[in-house]
């Protein structure tokens, strides 16, 4: 009886104990299944974000060798240039409001050595129509690190203005000086080729050179005189010689002076004629002289320069004597410090061999900079001609200019 | 005296041919010395040397990577820059646009 009550209380024992165990089993089943869940979850989730990433990456893989390729092709394109608007009174005319010009310039450049640089010139005639020109076009092959051969028509390296001050932007008064415009006392332009380039010294003084050889200018006769030497860049020579030339530069970037010396020579000719049906007479001696500075101490800048273009007598000419064009000007602007304001003031002389041609010039002006390349003008220019009598040719002129 | 300033000046220009035959020769010497990448302090000292020159100083900002390469390549003809000089210039207008 015993015996078996004992065996009987076991048998319970174990039933109860066993059914315990089985209970924590299960729980910890449980949550090991509810952690294996929580793990798929997460790793669904991570699967997820993986793939948006791995997205994302090669999007942006995409756009990096697309800018890669933007930033490094063989070949660049770049469009840049000039332009301005405004408004000009001359004392003994109604004032008008003008469209100084549009002057795009295309760069297109082949790796490290060869460029294409040319500027196109838009302009409206007073008769209201729309002018196009080549202002330069040129291929330039970058031999070595101290020279470029440039072939094509370029601005007439002789001299600063007509080359590397014109540009409205750059130019600190609304007018070019007097002798400095087209077909004056400085070369505008030639066709032909050069050579340039520079050298950089120990001391960090530097030395620039240009060196050209080009059909030349021609000659305009009116009468028995001449009326102008005609720079354009002529697409023929007409007088049998090409003319050489250049400009030797140094420059002294630690007092911030530079200064250059232009020469060139060769023969020249009057023309006569229509354009297709030219002829030209007996040619004669052709020479161009010239010097120039610039000079930034402080907030000023200085610059000048000297030009001038001389013919020799041809006898069996309508037009037989010789000839000297000379022109020079000197500027300095000061740029308030602190403000955007800049104050300009320039004198100059127009020297030719027909009295009723020269001119004595001052011009002062004060120019708003919205940017440096953003420049609004107001200049006055005081014109006097001591050889022919007074003339009220003086002006006001308003300009907005924008190099891009 | 007109004569004389002329046979200076003719004078010059022939020292001129000399100096750019010379400049050839010179290459191979150069070469050896040429920095191809461009080294940003030197470009940022010849950019505010020489970049004044001619006109107001344009914003580095003002233009992208490439198109500072083709602007200072055209300037490098204007200002008679030497290669080098570019390849500063170049690097330091990009590292500060
Ligand atoms: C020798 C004079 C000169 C020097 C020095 C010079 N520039 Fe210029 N720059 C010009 C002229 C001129 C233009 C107008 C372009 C034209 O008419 O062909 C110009 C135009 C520009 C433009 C407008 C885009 C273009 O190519 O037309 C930028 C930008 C510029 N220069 C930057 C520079 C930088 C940077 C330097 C220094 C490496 C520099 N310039 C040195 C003369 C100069």
């Amino acid at each position: 009886m015993n015996i078996k009550l004992t065996s009987l209380a076991c048998f319970v024992g174990l039933a109860i104990s066993s059914n315990t165990m089985a209970q924590t089993e299960i729980e910890k089943l449980r949550s090991e299944v509810d952690t294996l869940n929580k793990k798929a979850q997460e790793w669904e989730a991570y699967q997820t974000i993986k793939q948006k990433i791995e997205k994302d990456v090669s999007l942006l893989n995409d756009k990096a060798r697309e800018w890669e390729e933007w930033k490094a092709p063989k070949t660049l394109v770049h469009l840049a240039g000039f332009a301005d608007v405004g408004y000009t009174d001359r004392q003994d005319q109604t004032g008008s409001f003008n469209f100084g010009g549009f002057s795009p310039i295309f760069h297109y450049q082949f790796a490290d050595q060869f460029m294409l640089e040319a500027e196109l010139e838009f302009e409206i005639t007073e008769g209201g129509k729309s002018t196009a020109s080549i202002g330069y076009l040129t291929i330039d092959w970058f031999v070595n690190d101290y020279m470029a051969l440039v072939a094509g028509k370029f601005l007439s390296p002789l001299g600063q203005f007509r080359q590397n001050i014109h540009p409205s932007w750059i130019n600190k008064l609304a007018s070019a000086p007097t002798g400095f415009g087209h077909d004056q006392a400085a070369p505008n332009a030639d066709v032909g080729f050069m050579a340039r380039g520079g050298y950089l010294m120990e001391s960090n003084n530097s030395m620039n050179y240009a060196l050209y050889i080009a059909n030349g200018p021609t000659l305009e006769a009116d009468g028995s005189e001449i009326d102008m030497i005609e720079t354009p860049g002529l697409g023929k020579d007409g007088d049998g010689s090409k003319t050489v030339g250049g400009r030797f530069g140094m420059f002294f970037p630690a007092s911030k002076f530079e200064f250059g010396v232009s020469l060139a020579t060769g023969n020249v000719s009057v023309r006569s004629g229509t354009a297709g049906n030219y002829s030209y007479d007996a040619s004669r001696s052709y020479d161009v002289v010239g010097t120039d500075f610039n000079w930034r101490p402080g907030s000023f800048d200085v610059r000048g320069e000297f030009i001038q273009q001389e013919y020799g007598a041809q006898s069996t000419s309508a037009a037989p004597d010789s000839g000297k064009w000379a022109a020079w000007y000197v500027q300095a602007a000061y740029r308030f410090s602190g403000t955007n304001w800049e104050a300009v003031a320039r004198i100059g002389e127009y020297d030719t061999p027909t009295n009723s041609k020269d001119v004595e010039q001052v011009t002062v002006g004060a120019n708003y900079l919205f940017a440096t390349n953003l420049v609004g003008k107001m200049s006055y220019e005081f014109n006097d001609n001591p050889n022919a009598g007074l003339t009220a040719a003086n002006r006001v002129l308003v300009q907005l200019a924008y190099g891009f | 005296m007109k004569i004389n300033l002329f046979k200076v000046y003719k004078t010059g220009l022939a020292s001129l041919i000399v100096i750019i035959g010379l400049s050839f020769l010179n290459v191979s010497v150069a070469e050896e010395k040429k920095d191809t990448k461009g080294d940003f302090a030197r470009g940022a000292k010849a950019w505010v040397d020489n970049c004044v020159r001619c006109h107001n100083v344009r914003d580095p900002k003002e233009l992208r990577d490439d198109q500072w390469i083709t602007t200072t390549f055209h300037m490098r003809i204007r200002a008679g820059l030497t290669g080098q000089q570019t390849r500063d210039i170049i690097k330091f207008l990009q590292t500060s646009n």
